[in-house]
């Protein structure tokens, strides 16, 4: 009984102790987790210009606790605008990786640019080369290319229309992209000296693929010709190299055609700068060429099967999807179109 | 020179229901690389699932933005075509908001969209929402038949709608076509999107007639003449060469 008594006698200041504390405690907590919110938002976003504070990817870091305090005030950080530095800075040491992306216009095209380019702008070191069908540079795609402030540069070649077999049709036999892409090859050539080139990684990218942000990291270490898997072609959910136990690539796992010299779709290969530097005439075969066999009329002049490298975990982690953008029902537009022409889409 | 410190950006959350097929890792990669682009942005994303999968899980591990994973099956009787889609994940991200800031005081500042996982988003467009008092409106591209559908504006103010389908509802808008602050679905805590009584293709206007008026709609987009979102559809993919027999040795996910 005498313990009871003292039991319940420790107990009730203990209640009101632990009363006290909670309401003493807890509006200091909730302002410093008020505070502490206010002046993390802020801090965010980093001046561009801003030679103080050390660069950190901001894409990766909007909740982490990481933030760069300059010895100035906290207050000065503060912008109005919450733009993230996009795209990241150039980084001195990381090779260059070269985006090649033949385009051509329909009413998807801005869709799949504008995404495409939500993708590119968290690559550091990344130049752009976006190459359009058409018989001159477009506004709405200049305009694009300025907006997005990516390291960019414009070209345009009309892939050629055979009137005499289907009017207004493209010349069928021309594979879609293959000038485009040959136009970006020999701007490269011109471009850079191969004896004195800043190191430098191709990739021939389609507008309407999906891209994870760690292929291109992935990509950044080709020593002459990477390769990896890609989801969605030739009726697999992927097809990849095969690689042996030694890490080398042997064979391509694919249904349709195997036994092609490199029966790899366009998006799972890059190509050292050096290489297309030094073998300066090895362009995409323009004419006669069977589908599928784009990608090796190119390759089989850089490399064989054993220089290949394989990136992705020895081919075994997916990284790019080869998504195709459904057609869009404009069935109400009629003949004459509807919409206004001049509300860019 | 000092400047003063601005107050607390408002949080753009962005609710995505999904489903699993062959693209969605692909879907939501690319959405995600958009997503991250875009600060204090708050990815809700409800599966259609009686559990939560294994390549969503992932995916929101690595996601590199802040993430509520949810979940809820759609009952099989509504998986018909015609009838609207992806209703309870809506609601779940609508209600896992409310349950999450009910107890707040008002007014709390904050915006709410629909994003799902196939469309097309510009950074533009979470500048324009990130300002939305009530409810704010834009074009949306590639819907209705059309290049574009938009609200039709005068003097600041929507007085008609600009559409392919049923010009007739009364707000004649896509999903991707409007934001609501967060403080409008807090007041209004028994809007939702309905099943009973909505027809296909009203879920938008059921909706928005729970919470708002035409007259109090917010025009973004310089005056609903820019196209920033884009209602892309993917091509479903094609999978004729997988074996039936003989599978791979390895589980590679997609």
């Amino acid at each position: 009984n005498e313990e009871l008594w003292v039991q319940s006698v420790l107990e009730m200041p203990k209640r009101r102790d632990i009363l006290a504390i909670v309401l003493i405690v807890l509006p200091w907590t909730l302002l410093i987790t008020v505070w502490h919110q206010s002046t993390i938002a802020p801090l965010l976003a980093v001046h561009k210009d801003d030679g103080g504070d050390s660069q950190r990817d901001l894409a990766a870091g909007l909740d982490s606790k990481e933030y760069c305090l300059s010895d100035r005030d906290i207050v000065e950080v503060v912008r109005t605008e919450y733009v993230y530095t996009r795209p990241p800075p150039w980084s001195d040491t990381l090779p260059t990786i070269h985006v090649v992306t033949p385009t051509y216009s329909r009413p998807v095209q801005k869709a799949e640019l504008t995404r495409l380019a939500n993708t590119l702008l968290h690559v550091p070191n990344l130049h752009w080369i976006l190459v359009e069908d058409s018989q001159r540079r477009t506004p709405l795609i200049t305009r694009l290319l300025r907006d997005t402030g990516l390291n960019y540069t414009h070209l345009n070649v009309e892939t050629p229309r055979n009137y005499k077999l289907r009017g207004d049709m493209r010349d069928p036999r021309i594979p879609r992209g293959t000038m485009q892409r040959n136009l970006a090859l020999r701007w490269l050539r011109e471009t850079f000296n191969k004896n004195n080139s800043q190191p430098g990684i191709v990739y021939f990218a389609d507008d309407d693929n999906t891209y994870s942000l760690e292929l291109f990291e992935e990509m950044r270490s080709t020593r002459k010709v990477s390769v990896w898997p890609v989801a969605f072609v030739g009726g697999l959910r992927y097809e990849s190299p095969r690689v042996n136990s030694a890490g080398k690539v042997y064979g391509w796992k694919t249904v349709f055609d195997p036994h092609r010299p490199f029966a790899i779709d366009m998006a799972g290969f890059a190509v050292n700068l050096r290489l297309i530097l030094q073998r300066s005439q090895a362009y995409f075969k323009l004419r006669g060429v069977k589908g599928g066999y784009q990608e090796s009329s190119l390759l089989r002049e850089l490399v064989t099967l054993s220089d290949l490298e394989p990136k992705a975990a020895n081919c075994t982690k997916i990284l790019v999807w080869h998504t195709r953008t459904e057609k869009p029902v404009l069935v109400n537009e009629g003949k004459k179109g509807f919409t206004d022409p001049n509300v860019e889409i | 020179p000092r400047r003063r410190p601005e107050a607390a950006l408002p949080t753009i959350y962005a609710i995505t229901p999904t489903y699993s097929r062959p693209v969605q890792k692909a879907e939501l990669t690319r959405l995600a690389n958009t997503f991250r682009q875009v600060s204090r942005l708050h990815w809700i994303l409800v599966e259609d699932a009686a559990a939560r999968s294994e390549l969503v899980t992932r995916f929101v591990a690595a996601a590199g933005l802040p993430c509520t994973h949810l979940h809820v099956p759609t009952p099989r009787r509504y998986k018909r075509p015609g009838l609207p889609r992806a209703t309870e994940q809506r609601n779940a991200g609508l209600a896992w908001l409310r349950q999450r800031h009910q107890h707040l005081p008002p007014p709390q500042p904050g915006v709410l969209f629909f994003a799902d996982d196939d469309n097309t988003y510009s950074l533009e467009l979470f500048q324009e929402m990130r300002t939305t008092r009530k409810v704010s409106v834009w074009p949306v591209g590639l819907v209705g038949g059309r290049r574009y559908e938009r609200p039709v504006v005068e003097n600041g103010k929507v007085v008609g709608w600009y559409t392919g389908w049923r010009a007739d509802r009364p707000f004649a808008i896509d999903m991707a076509g409007f934001a609501v602050s967060l403080q409008v679905i807090l007041s209004h805590p028994k809007a939702v999107f309905k099943r009973r009584g909505s027809q296909p293709g009203m879920q938008e206007s059921d909706f928005l007639k729970q919470i708002t008026t035409v007259e109090e709609l917010e025009p973004k987009a310089n005056n609903c003449t820019k196209v920033l979102v884009w209602h892309t559809r993917t091509e479903k993919v094609n999978l004729a060469n997988e074996p039936k027999y003989h599978l791979d040795t390895v589980n590679i996910e997609v």
